[in-house]
Formats: C-alpha cells, structure tokens, sequence
C-alpha cells in the first residue's frame, strides 16, 4: 500500500484496466462489503487514473454528505476529505450531478475558500470530481486529487466516470433496483459500517502503536487473508469477540506495510 | 440539511419544555407529527450492558410507544425473535418495508402476527454508534407504501437525536452538541477505541468517558477526541488526561 503505486503507461494501463475491473467484479459476487469494496476502488483508481488520491463521499440522506472511502487513511488525505463534505469540487460536484474540476487548487481561494487552502496545505493542487448518479438521484461522488497543478485529462475523467458507475452499482450489491428503501438501507449501513471501522482503528492504533492508516492496513490485510469482510472484522476488533493483539501479531497482517 | 437538524431539533426541545419525558419518548411523539405513520415505539438501553453482557435483543431495554400497537409490535419481536428491529441491528442501517403482506418469507412469525396486529407498513432505524447498540425506532403504518424522501431524511434526523437522547440519558450529560454523530471526522470514534484500550473496557464505556471529560472540561467532544488521537490526552483509570 501506501504511496509507491507506480503510473501505468499506455498498453499495461488497458491490461491494468481489465483487471481492475475483474477485480471489482470479483467483489460484487454473493455477500460482500461495500466498504472494502470502495476502499479497492479508490486504490485502483489511484493507479489508473495518474492521479495522486481518491475518495468516495455517500449522502448520509439527512441533506448531508460523509466520506466513505479513500484511497490511503493518512490523516492529510482523511483531512481533505472531511473538508470536503462542506465545500468544494466533490460538494459541488453532488449539488448539480456534474463533473466539477480545477486544473489548480491555488487559484480557487474565491470559489472555494474554506476547501482550496485545506487541500493546497495537504500537497493537492489539482481536483475532479465525477457523480455517482442513479437515475435523477446522486447519491455520492468518487473524487480524484493530483499533486500537480494540471487539469487531470480527459481520458482519465471518462475512466472515472466509469468508475463512478462501479461504485454506484456496488452500493445497490446485486439486488435488483426494485425500491429506493434499498439504496437507503444500503447507504446507512455503508456510513454505519464506517463509523465501526473507525472504532477499531482506535483500538488497533492504540495498542500497536500505529498511526491510523497502518491501523486500517491492519485490519484489512487480516479481513482479506482470512477472507472475511472488513466491517464484520472491524466489529470483532471492536467488541473483543476477535483478540486485538491476536491480528496484530497475526503474520498476515503487516502493519505499515 | 441544518435547516431540517435545526428545526426537529429546536421542535423536540420545545416539547421537553412543555412536558418532561424522556428524549426517546418525545422523539416517539415527534415522529407521529412528522411522519405518515400510525405510531411510532422504541426499545432502548437504560443502563449499559457492561463487559460481561453480548445481550443484542435488548431484552433489559425500556420500551416507549405511543400507542399499543406499537408497544405490540415491540413486544413482538423479542418473542419471536426476528423482525425489522433485529435486522436493523445486524446490518447497522435502517429496514423499510413499505409493504409488510409481501415479506412472509422474510420474518414469517413476525409478519403474521405483526399484520394481525394491525400493522401494514414498518420502518425501523437502529440506534446506534459503531458497535455502541442503544436501541431500535419502529415506525408502522396501518396503509401499505412508503415514506417519501423527505420523510425518510426527517427520519433518519429523528433516529440520531433518538440515539443522543440515549447517551445523554444514560451518562447525564445533557449536550446540545449532536455533531458527533455524523462527524465527518471520525476521530471521536477512533477515540472511543484508543480510550477502551487505555481504559481496558469496551466501546460504549469508553464514549461515556470521552463525553464526561468534554463536559467537565467544557470543551466540544471534537477537541477531545482530536487530543486523544494526537496522543496529548490519555484516560487513566481514575482521572482523565496527564
């Protein structure tokens, strides 16, 4: 993990493609767990989309909106990402359904003066943000950040768009689109899901010593070694149904990897 | 979306001054004025389980109806053992159910009882945070079909100061400060889970702690739980932080 995901040139970035998408497919079979799903799609379009992060915000259906997933848990990104659930390209982007971007964050202090700053200290000059749209709803955005202060092209905005639809498709799993109830429960449990992961990243950060995106890296390489869901991980973690100090000595769990 | 929190908020804190009831009750009441429902029932934690406890059918809860078959209907499922309730709590997000006749297959001693009882149409919001399980809203309707979206949103509003009512009910500390809930900055959360560790107890304990020591200290549980997370705050056993 972390940030040695190398830009994929030319032909290997359709091969990369393929894979990523087969990946995700892989995901959205029998009872899987949208979170670690996002968390994979966030990761992948990192490495896809010649950009430097990735998140996904989901309506929290109150009028509001919540990060769900980013591409790494470093406490700037996580920052940048809570920022922008009040203000800024992603914000924008779930008000009117559009792609929103800036080709550099350091100019925008007017259209976005609490947001521009918080994301130019964290290392990002660059944004776009793509709608998560089901039919005239959105119900998040997936949002891409670059280091550089260059618009990020177009053929990476058209994968992001696609991208985005994944996503959307993720959140309703394999149900048929029979009632909005669905995409309602869905969401809530999604948002609720992140709020457990939460809780026992503190546990894992607490008693390993780890920072919160080692905690993370923690708890998902246990989930996937064990091929078990990260949010039902998670909820062992916090309860103490699954011994802390047994995953974090657990040797398929490598913090700070 | 403040406009909604602001209003229901402000709405609830003026039928607790007109009439002293419990949070949970009043969100009851609320939710009957609100919503397109026939009546509205909780069943909620009043003291919390302790370490030894792994009771999720909250069978030691105080329940609040306001009518009976609501208070029916949160009988019910403790008895037969499923039902949207318990659903609820085992995905962590609400289960709406716009038509009850169509879900035999789903609950089906549940469904059966629940129609004969009146019901036609359940929505039930888990209270909850993380793994913190505080309780259940159940909302029924004696007419099939669903809430609109802007029902579901005030719903939605209604379950969170529901689950606040709760906490500040079972640690004293009446807060107007709900941010916590949907903190966009999660950290109160991995605070919770730093502070079990510290404390070697579990996650609702450690919540409680974290409030107590914003109240006492006159500080948002934010700024807590931002210095716990910076590792400038520790809880000891007897005395938070130092």
């Amino acid at each position: 993990m972390g940030d040695v995901t190398g830009r994929v040139p030319g032909g290997a970035r359709d091969q990369r493609l393929a894979s990523t998408f087969v990946a995700l497919a892989d995901t959205l079979v029998a009872d899987f767990d949208v979170l670690d799903f996002l968390g994979l799609l966030t990761e992948r379009a990192v490495e896809l989309l010649a950009v430097d992060a990735a998140g996904v915000i989901l309506s929290d259906q109150r009028g509001g909106w919540r990060p769900a997933a980013a591409s790494s848990e470093h406490a700037h990104l996580v920052e940048v990402f809570a920022a922008q659930t009040k203000q800024g390209p992603c914000l924008d982007c779930v008000r009117t359904g559009a792609v929103v971007t800036s080709a550099d964050l350091a100019d925008e202090r007017r259209r976005w003066p609490q947001f521009a700053p918080v994301a130019v200290s964290a290392g990002f000059r660059a944004a776009c943000a793509v709608p998560m749209r089901l039919r005239d709803d959105v119900i998040g955005a997936l949002t891409l950040l670059s280091a550089e202060p260059v618009a990020i092209d177009d053929a990476s905005v058209a994968l992001g768009r696609a991208l985005a639809d994944v996503a959307t498709i993720g959140i309703l799993q394999q149900r048929a689109i029979r009632h909005d109830e669905i995409v309602a429960e869905q969401l809530q449990t999604a948002l609720h899901h992140r709020t457990v992961v939460e809780q026992a990243k503190g546990v894992l950060a607490e008693l390993g010593g780890l920072d919160m995106h080692q905690a993370y890296t923690a708890l998902r390489a246990h989930a996937r070694a064990h091929r078990r869901r990260l949010s039902e991980v998670a909820h062992d973690v916090a309860t103490g149904a699954l011994d802390p100090n047994t995953l974090l000595s657990d040797p398929a769990t490598v913090p700070g990897a | 979306m403040e406009d909604r929190l602001q209003r229901l908020r402000d709405l609830l804190a003026a039928d607790r001054l007109s009439r002293p009831a419990a949070a949970v009750r009043l969100v009851c009441e609320r939710c009957l004025v609100e919503l397109s429902i026939s009546g509205a029932g909780a069943t909620v934690l009043s003291h919390l389980p302790g370490v030894d406890s792994d009771d999720d059918r909250l069978g030691r809860g105080l329940v609040y109806a306001t009518n009976a078959v609501s208070a029916g209907l949160e009988d019910l499922q403790l008895t037969v053992g499923e039902g949207p309730c318990l659903d609820a709590f085992a995905s962590g997000g609400p289960v709406l159910v716009a038509d009850l006749a169509a879900e035999t297959a789903r609950w089906p001693a549940f469904t059966r009882a629940a129609c004969d009882l009146g019901a036609a149409a359940v929505f039930s919001f888990p209270l909850e945070v993380g793994v913190v399980r505080l309780g259940s809203l159940d909302l029924y309707r004696d007419t099939a079909g669903p809430l609109t979206r802007v029902e579901l949103a005030d719903a939605l509003i209604l379950a969170d100061l529901a689950t606040q009512g709760v906490v500040a009910d079972l640690d004293g500390h009446d807060t107007e400060d709900v941010s916590w809930l949907a903190d966009p900055h999660v950290e109160v959360h991995q605070a919770a889970g730093m502070v079990q560790v510290q404390l070697g107890t579990t996650t609702d304990v450690a919540l409680m702690r974290l409030r107590a020591h914003a109240f006492t200290h006159d500080l948002p549980l934010a700024e807590v739980a931002r210095r716990v997370v910076g590792r400038t705050l520790r809880f000891t056993d007897d005395k938070d932080g130092h």
